[in-house]
């Protein structure tokens, strides 16, 4: 066994069968949702579903996030405004436009697309480290958040945060053997994907299904969600 | 065995000192890349001067060459090497005793100088081996004389002081090995027993001076310092990206997307077109090819990592080394969307009759939490 071997092993089966714990889990976790029961909706609609849908998205993803007077949300809390923010953009941005997560997902979906170039996916990765430093120091600290952390809050926080710090060394070749520093990168990866939908970290795909479901209703009622 | 040294057999061939002594500086430079054995003597002798005085010293060391399953790619690369007067002189006036390839003689003739080889010189010739060891199906599927690659190797190796495993096959099983492996194609280093000195040059071909250099440092010198899978660390110790001349386009996040588009034009780092550069431990990057011209990164091609275990199964080509080796099949995701799908329901259901019937429901889940106590 040498890293040669277990880069293979995270790269190749381990991986595929992640993705598949994932898939799996992840599809158990909608159903186990949506059989939760819907109430039945009487009420004769008065607006339109799809922009109630369309206008939720656009606060949740848009105007909340980054025009902060419209909800005051930076003034609420400005650490998880700004660490939380960043870090949740950083994601975004190192996972979808770096280049060497591009072509995972090219060779997962079969097309690719454009990306950034590093120096600014590596800064958003280095600042998406630093937030994620200052919300764990935050969860120490902040005296309800302690009273509301649990193992699995600490879990989820090491899960994701495993995945960017190895990403970040492999990038610059630090401290291991490419190989080395790649094969752990994976392997912390394929543990995050089956750790994923067994954990809020599920909040990434029910955040967008909650999202449409606020906003049809919303929509429907032609009210301002 | 006449005693004679390697300087003194070199004379009777009619090399004049002056050619020796270029002979020398040319070994030392090429065994002497990085460390050993320089970095020690540095400080005290003169490389080139330890060179001499080895060859002064020792003994002519006889090379046994065999080839099983493979191309004689290796044995190719190093008769068309431009670094002539190694080659020369480990190929024609030091070493080689029998090569399946360059030998003049065939049939039993060649078999017979190979026998008579291994007799005279049992215990201190050089075993090369180039190409894997099939095992399956009895080792059928190379056969020499109408004996088994196998059977050849185990005994050519008995009597050999060390071996030297050149090219991926010999080294790593290479393409024969790659799966579905028909063949139950092997490394020399597994077949063989593990204590005999083995040394591995990998490679699709080994680099002709990388061959030349090692055999040359192991008659002079033993057998040189080497990482786990067994490669000279002087030649191997690191990767054609830690060495690559457009490492500073990786760095910069530049990268070619095509191979005829303004990025490969100006030479960017071929990063998405698949290159291998970041896990191939090699010299490409500073021996190169040909006389140093060039090397494949170099000429616009990603390196294939063809001097790495199992590279022929280590993903595509052209595809980015991020990317997993394979995606699974579709069968597999709709398959485990299904079976997710129906743990859902079969959860919802139970949670659905525990709800209708809450009663009869608790005190069954106590008398099993007692049990499980």
């Amino acid at each position: 066994m040498n890293w040669n071997n277990a880069l293979e092993f995270v790269r190749g089966p381990l991986f595929n069968a992640a993705l598949i714990i994932f898939i799996g889990g992840m599809a158990y976790r909608l159903v186990r949702v949506l059989l939760l029961g819907w109430r039945s909706d009487k009420v004769p609609g008065k607006g339109s579903k799809l922009g109630g849908v369309i206008l939720s998205y656009l606060k949740g993803l848009v105007i909340w996030p980054f025009i902060p007077w419209v909800q005051n949300t930076f003034m609420r809390n400005p650490l998880i405004y700004l660490a939380g923010g960043l870090f949740h953009l950083s994601l975004f941005i190192v996972l979808l436009l770096g280049t060497a997560h591009m072509l995972v997902w090219k060779s997962l979906l079969g097309f690719g697309w454009p990306t950034l170039p590093l120096p600014i996916v590596d800064w958003m990765a280095a600042a998406g480290i630093a937030a994620m430093i200052a919300l764990a120091i935050n969860r120490l600290i902040h005296p309800v958040l302690k009273l509301l952390t649990g193992a699995a809050e600490w879990l989820n926080l090491l899960f994701v945060f495993l995945p960017m710090v190895s990403g970040y060394i492999l990038t610059h070749h630090l401290f291991f053997p490419y190989e080395m520093g790649f094969t752990i990168h994976m392997a912390v990866v394929d543990a995050l994907l089956i750790w994923i939908p067994f954990s809020r970290i599920a909040h990434f795909m029910f955040y967008f299904f909650s999202r449409t479901i606020h906003g049809a209703q919303f929509g429907k009622r032609a009210a301002t969600p | 065995m006449p005693i004679e040294t390697i300087a003194e057999e070199l004379r009777r061939k009619g090399i004049s000192r002056r050619e020796f002594m270029k002979i020398s500086g040319a070994i030392a430079g090429v065994i002497g890349l990085m460390d050993s054995p320089v970095r020690v003597l540095a400080k005290s002798i003169d490389p080139v001067e330890r060179v001499l005085k080895a060859l002064e010293t020792k003994q002519r060391v006889p090379v046994i060459w065999l080839e099983f399953q493979d191309c004689a790619g290796c044995s190719e690369a190093l008769t068309r090497s431009q670094a002539p007067t190694l080659v020369d002189l480990v190929l024609n006036t030091l070493t080689i005793e029998y090569h399946e390839t360059l030998s003049a003689a065939a049939g039993f003739q060649a078999e017979e100088a190979k026998q008579a080889a291994m007799k005279k010189y049992a215990g201190a010739y050089v075993l090369v081996v180039e190409g894997s060891i099939p095992t399956a199906d009895g080792g059928v599927y190379c056969t020499i004389g109408g004996r088994t690659a196998e059977d050849l190797i185990n005994e050519a190796s008995e009597g050999a002081a060390a071996v030297i495993a050149t090219g991926n096959c010999a080294s790593f099983g290479g393409i024969p090995k790659a799966s579905p492996n028909p063949t139950g194609a092997r490394s020399a280093m597994s077949v063989l027993a593990k204590d005999k000195p083995l040394i591995n040059i990998p490679g699709c071909p080994a680099i002709p001076e990388v061959t030349t250099g090692v055999i040359a440092q192991y008659i002079l010198f033993g057998v040189p310092e080497l990482d786990s899978l067994k490669r000279p660390i002087a030649f191997y110790g690191n990767t054609i990206h830690d060495r690559c001349l457009r490492r500073p386009f990786y760095e910069a996040g530049k990268y070619t997307a095509s191979f005829d588009d303004e990025g490969a034009r100006q030479g960017w780092c071929l990063y998405k077109l698949g290159c291998k550069g970041p896990t191939t431990y090699n010299a490409c990057a500073t021996i190169k090819w040909d006389a140093g011209l060039s090397f494949p990164v170099q000429s616009g091609h990603p390196c294939l990592g063809c001097s790495q275990p199992d590279f022929w199964d280590g993903g595509g080509f052209y595809q980015g080394q991020s990317a997993p080796l394979s995606r699974p099949a579709i069968a597999a995701v709709a398959a485990a969307a299904g079976i997710g799908a129906a743990a859902g329901i079969g959860a919802a259901l139970v949670n659905r009759s525990q709800k209708k019937h809450p009663a009869p429901q608790a005190p069954a889940q106590a008398g099993e939490e007692k049990e499980a106590k």
